[in-house]
């Protein structure tokens, strides 16, 4: 299954400072799948998403060894283009966190920090993007009214459409539905099977319902390590690890 | 407090509970909530402070409205302050018009035929500010971006407080610079008679200004959350685009109130001024004449204010100019005011507002960056090169910024923070040659006898001994009248009340306090404290006066100081039976201590360094002997300064020494403030 892994990690260790916060993880990401990382909180879920598109780098002190290679080329190096890689590696924050512009240039900005400045094909992005986002409908009569006017769930679609205005390869999401109400949840769930054909997908997230839901294959983190990666069907039945087996039936602690 | 004594007592305490909110003191809202949902622990002592109850409950009562007598000082100070200009403006409004007076084109008070027309006046303060503007905007938000997005941690741990420097620098000390070296500059380069020219003062100005841009646009901009930029980075924008996009229009309304409030120093500015216009009062012709001399309003009361008889139609004139100055610089505040609370209300909740100012907030940058493209290279190759080369450089920054759509992010990021860098840099430049001119000019001066001396020959010779203790007797005064004031007002601000209609008014009134420019205190203190009162030109009225002064800052540090005290601290004192005024004096004050000693510093700095409110209340240029009582008038460092630079020829020698001496006075003072807030990791911003 490694084989046409789209992420790759080799022996990832990432340290904030004294704090080894990943410890030696060995992962392959597939393309057009959904991925679900989950476990306890501070196991190292985010730090682990955030290496893939660098977000890290934003963070003093940050130390990390070992490979990661996206499409079979290394991205941890100092020569790496950390900005193109962010633009074909999308990201979903855990809180939504749109612009406090409208919600046209909450999904221009992209593109247009990527130089497009045609106004027709900005306009064409922007509503491919929300009705890839499936906010199309909800937002069409009032484009230029502020993002800060939409409800939570609609700001985190809001966001994702954001992330798709790229077209990245890959999209990250780290728990994109731990502030929403169960309605919106499950849109944004439906909406991630719906972006599996066009995306790779790599979602965070605490809620062990939402992974068996929503993703093809789950890694199971515990204090900074991967203690067992496998198609979500196998994980959830039958997982090899006691601890996996712990923390899926909620016998933990 | 440690978990046995909350296992020993698990019960909730019913009487306990309804006691806390019976407590003669309306408490805090969100506090009250929380000390009910804590009241589950109490504590051992209890009964003891049950049987108190009732002496407590009326030291209580005593307590705030001691802490509420001080709080309202403020406001009575700025209407006395209003009130006593007024009075004396009256009778020059009354004979002149007030519209005649404020559009009238002649000022000429001393003249054979008396002219009271003050609009050169308000020209020279609109068009040196303006200018002062132009310079200090472009740099003062350059070094702000370098600040907070680009410097290194260890570098930013150095620039910071080196730019917060300038801010401690006496005016009297950036006025004698400029009289010595910058107009000399200006004269030299632009081959004219004098160097004291709008330009000059504008320039100076500008520098004064930066330290105000450059601090409360760092605050905002490091207080855009941290999210967005995590948004921007997420979809493949550069370092740049983020900070363009994203970073400058959210943090545009601190950016703006930073502007403002660099506006009104510069605008309420007085013997820098003095010492570089040229002080003639006249309109420039043609209007953008930037090698015109000027003169403005607080330049006006400076000059004249010890010339006009008490009495005279001069003097109700010079209190009428005072008034139209207090007009503007409270507008100006004003303004500030109600853009920084915008933003407070927009930070605290209220998700819906923010397109607005952020919409505009673009449009601002749009206009900003080109000033900023333009003024910042321009700026830094006049200064290295000739103007020829200045001009050559400016067009291909100009053609740049006309191209740069088609210039690639990761170029114009290379630009951009090419820019912002330098100017940082040009700040700190600046910095470092007036650092390095009244040091090394001023360290030959120093000796024993310098410092211990009263001078001769007119301060030629001799030292500046009494001056030394003059402006230490002046601090000393100041500091004792303030700070118990200044305390007693934030704690009332902070522990005893909520937020309301009282301490608005409150706060108000110390912000209009603080954003009064300093001779219009020197023109109260005299009005008042010398002529009203009946202290005479006195050590005491200098002391009042400087302390009213100060005040605000004082109010202002120590309320941030509380402010940064979590109220759990507050809650684990309440929850154990304390009074408030226990819980104020035992573990509130105990841990602002840094806090307070840090705006204390501050404001002994700035009493130090001001020169405009004891010029007519306290100092005289000579006097062998000490003060042996504070109603006598005494000299000052300042003042000195001010008197040896412009009315003493051949003083080079002492001039420069008197100037380091007050430097490295007001400089220590503020190095240790700057120490104190690092060691204890608080942001006060001043
Ligand atoms: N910015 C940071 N600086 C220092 N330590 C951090 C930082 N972010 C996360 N950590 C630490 O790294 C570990 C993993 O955190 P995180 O990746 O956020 O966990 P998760 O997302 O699984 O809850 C935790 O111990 C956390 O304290
Ligand atoms: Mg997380």
């Amino acid at each position: 299954m490694e084989n046409n892994a789209i992420l790759k990690t080799e022996n990832l260790n990432l340290y904030y400072g004294g704090n080894h916060a990943l410890v030696d993880i060995t992962v392959g990401i597939r393309k057009n799948r959904v991925t679900a990382l989950i476990g306890p909180s501070g196991c190292g879920k985010s730090t682990l998403l955030r290496c893939f598109n660098r977000l890290n780098d934003l963070i003093e002190n940050v130390q990390v060894d070992g490979t990661i290679l996206f499409n079979g080329r290394p991205i941890t190096g100092n020569d790496m283009d950390v900005v193109d890689l962010r633009k074909r590696i999308g990201m979903v924050f855990q809180k939504p966190n749109p612009f406090p512009t409208s919600i046209y240039e909450n999904v221009a900005y992209g593109p247009r920090v990527h130089g497009i400045r045609d106004q027709q094909r900005l306009n064409a992005i922007v509503e491919r993007s929300l009705k890839d986002a499936a906010l199309w409908g909800e937002v069409k009569d009032r484009l230029h009214a502020s993002a800060m006017s939409l409800s939570g769930g609609q700001q985190q679609r809001l966001c994702i459409a954001r992330t798709l205005a790229v077209e990245p390869e890959i999209i990250l999401m780290d728990e994109p539905c731990s502030a929403l109400d169960p309605i919106a949840t499950a849109r944004i769930e439906n909406l991630i099977h719906a972006l599996k054909k066009k995306y790779t997908v790599v979602i965070v997230t605490h809620n062990m319902q939402q992974a068996a839901r929503v993703s093809d294959c789950t890694g199971f983190m515990y204090l900074g390590r991967l203690i067992e990666f496998g198609e979500t069907g196998l994980i959830f039945e039958s997982p090899r690890a006691e601890l996996t087996n712990n923390y899926i039936t909620g016998r933990f602690g | 407090m440690d978990s046995d004594s909350f296992q020993r007592s698990r019960e909730p305490d019913i009487v306990h509970r309804a006691e806390m909110s019976d407590t003669p003191v309306q408490a805090h809202s969100v506090f009250s909530g929380l000390s009910l949902a804590a009241g589950y622990a109490h504590s051992p002592f209890q009964s003891g402070i049950a049987a108190l109850r009732d002496p407590g409950r009326l030291r209580e009562s005593a307590m705030k409205h001691l802490w509420f007598s001080t709080a309202i000082v403020s406001v009575l100070a700025i209407l006395l302050i209003i009130v006593f200009l007024i009075i004396d403006a009256y009778p020059i409004f009354a004979a002149v018009g007030v519209y005649d007076f404020i559009a009238g084109r002649v000022w000429d008070p001393a003249g054979a035929a008396p002219a009271y027309g003050i609009l050169p006046l308000i020209a020279g303060t609109l068009l040196v500010t303006f200018g002062a503007m132009v310079f200090a905007i472009p740099l003062g938000i350059g070094s702000a971006v370098f600040l907070a997005e680009l410097a290194p941690p260890q570098v930013r741990a150095v620039a910071k407080p080196a730019i917060e420097l300038l801010a401690g620098i006496p005016s009297v000390v950036y006025g004698f610079f400029g009289l010595i070296v910058l107009t000399n500059w200006l004269r030299i380069t632009f081959d004219i008679a004098s160097g004291e020219t709008w330009l000059a003062a504008s320039l100076l100005l500008g520098i004064m200004a930066l330290p105000t841009i450059v601090s409360v646009s760092d605050d905002a901009i490091r207080a855009v959350p941290r999210s967005y930029r995590e948004g921007s980075f997420a979809v493949g924008a550069t370092h740049w685009q983020t900070i363009r996009s994203v970073v400058l229009p959210a943090a545009i309304s601190g950016i703006t109130a930073a502007i403002i409030l660099g506006m009104g120093r510069a605008i309420g500015e007085t013997m820098a001024v003095i010492m570089v216009a040229g002080n003639a009062a006249i309109i420039p012709d043609p209007i953008t004449n930037a090698l015109s001399p000027v003169r403005t309003l607080t330049g006006t009361l400076g000059i004249e204010m010890g010339e006009a008889a008490v009495g005279s139609a001069h003097y109700h004139a010079l209190f009428g100019v005072a008034v139209v100055l207090l007009a503007i610089t409270l507008a100006v505040n004003m303004c500030a005011r109600m853009i920084l609370q915008r933003i407070q209300e927009r930070h605290e909740g209220a998700a819906g507002a923010g397109y607005g100012p952020i919409r505009a907030g673009i449009d601002l940058i749009r206009l900003y960056t080109p000033i900023f493209l333009l003024i910042v290279p321009s700026g830094l190759l006049a200064v290295a090169a000739d103007l020829r080369t200045a001009a050559l450089a400016l067009a291909v920054v100009l053609g740049f910024f006309l191209l740069r759509e088609r210039v690639s992010p990761k170029i114009s990021q290379k630009i951009a923070f090419g820019l912002i860098t330098s100017s940082a840099l040009i700040v700190l430049l600046i910095l470092g040659i007036i650092l390095f001119d009244i040091i090394s000019n001023g360290l030959p001066a120093l000796s024993w006898e310098f410092l211990t001396e009263p001078p001769r020959n007119l301060g030629r010779e001799g030292g500046i001994g009494p001056a030394i203790l003059g402006t230490l007797y002046l601090i000393g005064g100041a500091i004792l009248v303030a700070l118990p004031i200044g305390i007693g007002a934030a704690i009332y601000l902070n522990e005893y009340t909520t937020e309301g209609r009282v301490t608005r008014t409150i706060r108000a009134g110390a912000d209009l306090l603080n954003g009064t420019p300093s001779i219009v205190f020197g023109l109260f203190g005299f009005a008042f404290l010398v002529l009203f009162l009946n202290l005479g030109v006195s050590l005491l009225a200098g002391q009042i006066t400087l302390g009213l002064m100060i005040l605000p800052t004082i109010i202002r540090t120590t309320e941030e100081a509380l402010k940064a005290i979590p109220d759990s601290l507050r809650e684990g004192s309440l929850a154990l039976g304390a009074t408030r005024w226990q819980t104020i004096s035992r573990v509130i004050l105990p841990s602002a201590v840094p806090g307070i000693l840090t705006g204390t510093i501050l404001s002994i700095g700035r009493a130090a360094g001001e020169t405009a409110p004891i010029l007519f209340t306290a100092v005289v240029f000579s006097r062998r002997l000490l003060p042996t009582s504070v109603f006598e008038p005494v000299m000052a460092l300042p003042y000195h300064l001010f008197i040896l630079a412009t009315n003493v020829p051949g003083a080079e020698r002492n001039q420069y020494g008197t100037a380091l001496v007050l430097l490295m006075l007001v400089v220590g003072v503020y190095l240790t403030a700057i120490l104190i807030r690092n060691r204890y990791q608080k942001t006060v911003t001043w």
